[in-house]
């Protein structure tokens, strides 16, 4: 026997935290953008996204994509941060105990509605270490150069490098293996210790594709081995 | 605010509703004091409604765990009270967003859509012995999209 009554102690039944007409608030008044705990929301347009890579492959030349990449680990910090505060706040229950699609689902639908693109986990070559992180309409890899001939998502690398680094309790490092501004349909991510992910930036630079690159990473990291 | 009144507002700022836009306005008024009332019905007999399909949920899984059931029937209560909100705003937009697309996935992940779909009949029962006719006809496109969404086309019944 089920007592209704029982299960509706409380009384609340959290939906979708990051609905987009419950999560933005825009004021007119004051022309500040919000998300619905107060905190203050940023908009990038178009132009400063493409002035940044200008800018800094102008000043730094080729540690850019460095300065990029610790860019988004600073970000990928301080969001981890805001995130697990949140969303533990509005589902009343720490990250942690969390089942692995309610997480999943709380991190795709936040990526959409902070206009970030698409979000898609592939947690199938996990057995081996490997994390794959599948990102597509990214507003970093449309507002890349178009003379690029190397993945531009590195602000959106170093980010997952930090939020996955924090979740899982493990220093990861991320490459990017295919992008959106080189012709790909979507930006593929892999993450994984550095000693074990690394080799894939220079099979990438000798032109192999994501599924190959990944490929050669679990042949060469059996399963089991994380 | 109610998208259908919404368009009538605008449309008085150019100039005075005619007769056939005040018969509308009308017609969304009395809609609106209706769908209010269904509204009350609804959460004031939360409890009355579920209880019934919680029994008769048990009953035709005897062999499931209780705490899926009893995840599976806190689902449906959110469906009804966001499709009541949504009712009320005459908005399916609203269920869509706040609940339907944040629950699409972990129905999919969860795989027990035997257990919805059932779920999902006896809760339309029920709210037929509940509801009268007019007050059902307001709530149930709203259920009705929570099924099509949630378990796709071939889930509806008449």
């Amino acid at each position: 026997m089920i007592a209704v009554a029982d299960l509706l102690q409380g009384n609340r039944l959290p939906g979708n935290y990051f609905a987009p007409d419950a999560y933005l608030q825009g004021d007119f008044e004051s022309g500040l953008l919000e998300n619905r705990r107060g905190a203050r929301l940023v908009a990038l347009p178009e132009t400063l996204l493409q002035a940044i890579y200008a800018g800094l492959e102008k000043e730094t030349g080729q540690a850019s994509r460095i300065v990029l990449f610790n860019c988004g680990r600073w970000w990928g910090k301080n969001f981890y941060r805001r995130f697990v505060e949140e969303v533990s706040a509005y589902y009343d229950r720490p990250l942690a105990e969390m089942a692995m699609a309610e997480f999943l689902q709380c991190m795709k639908q936040c990526w959409k509605t902070h206009g970030w693109g698409v979000f898609e986990l592939d947690v199938s070559h996990y057995q081996n270490g490997f994390l794959v992180v599948e990102l597509s309409h990214s507003a970093f890899a449309a507002a890349a150069p178009k003379e690029n001939s190397s993945p531009a998502c590195d602000v959106e690398a170093g980010l997952l490098s930090a939020f996955f680094s924090q979740l899982t309790g493990r220093e990861l490092h991320c490459v990017q293996t295919a992008c959106e501004s080189l012709g790909s349909d979507r930006n593929y991510f892999i993450l994984g210790l550095r000693e074990r992910v690394e080799p894939a930036a220079a099979w990438l630079e000798e032109g192999h594709d994501h599924a190959t690159i990944l490929d050669r990473l679990c042949s060469s990291t059996p399963a089991g081995r994380n | 605010m109610h998208p259908d009144l919404e368009s009538l507002f605008y449309k008085a700022e150019e100039n005075y509703l005619q007769a056939v836009e005040m018969k509308l306005f009308k017609h969304h008024i009395n809609s609106l004091a209706q769908r209010l009332q269904t509204y009350e019905v609804l959460r004031d007999q939360e409890i009355d409604i579920f209880q019934p399909v919680a029994d008769r949920l048990v009953e035709a899984f005897a062999q499931e765990s209780t705490p899926l059931l009893e995840q599976a029937l806190k689902q449906w209560i959110a469906i009804l009270r966001y499709a009541a909100m949504a009712m009320l705003l005459n908005n399916p937009e609203f269920l869509q967003r706040r609940l339907l697309e944040w629950l699409t996935d972990l129905v999919e992940v969860q795989q027990r859509q035997s257990i919805e779909a059932k779920l999902a009949q006896l809760l339309q029962d029920r709210l037929r012995e509940v509801l009268t006719e007019e007050q059902r006809n307001l709530i149930a496109p709203f259920i009705d999209q929570a099924q099509h969404t949630l378990l796709g086309a071939t889930a509806l019944y008449a």
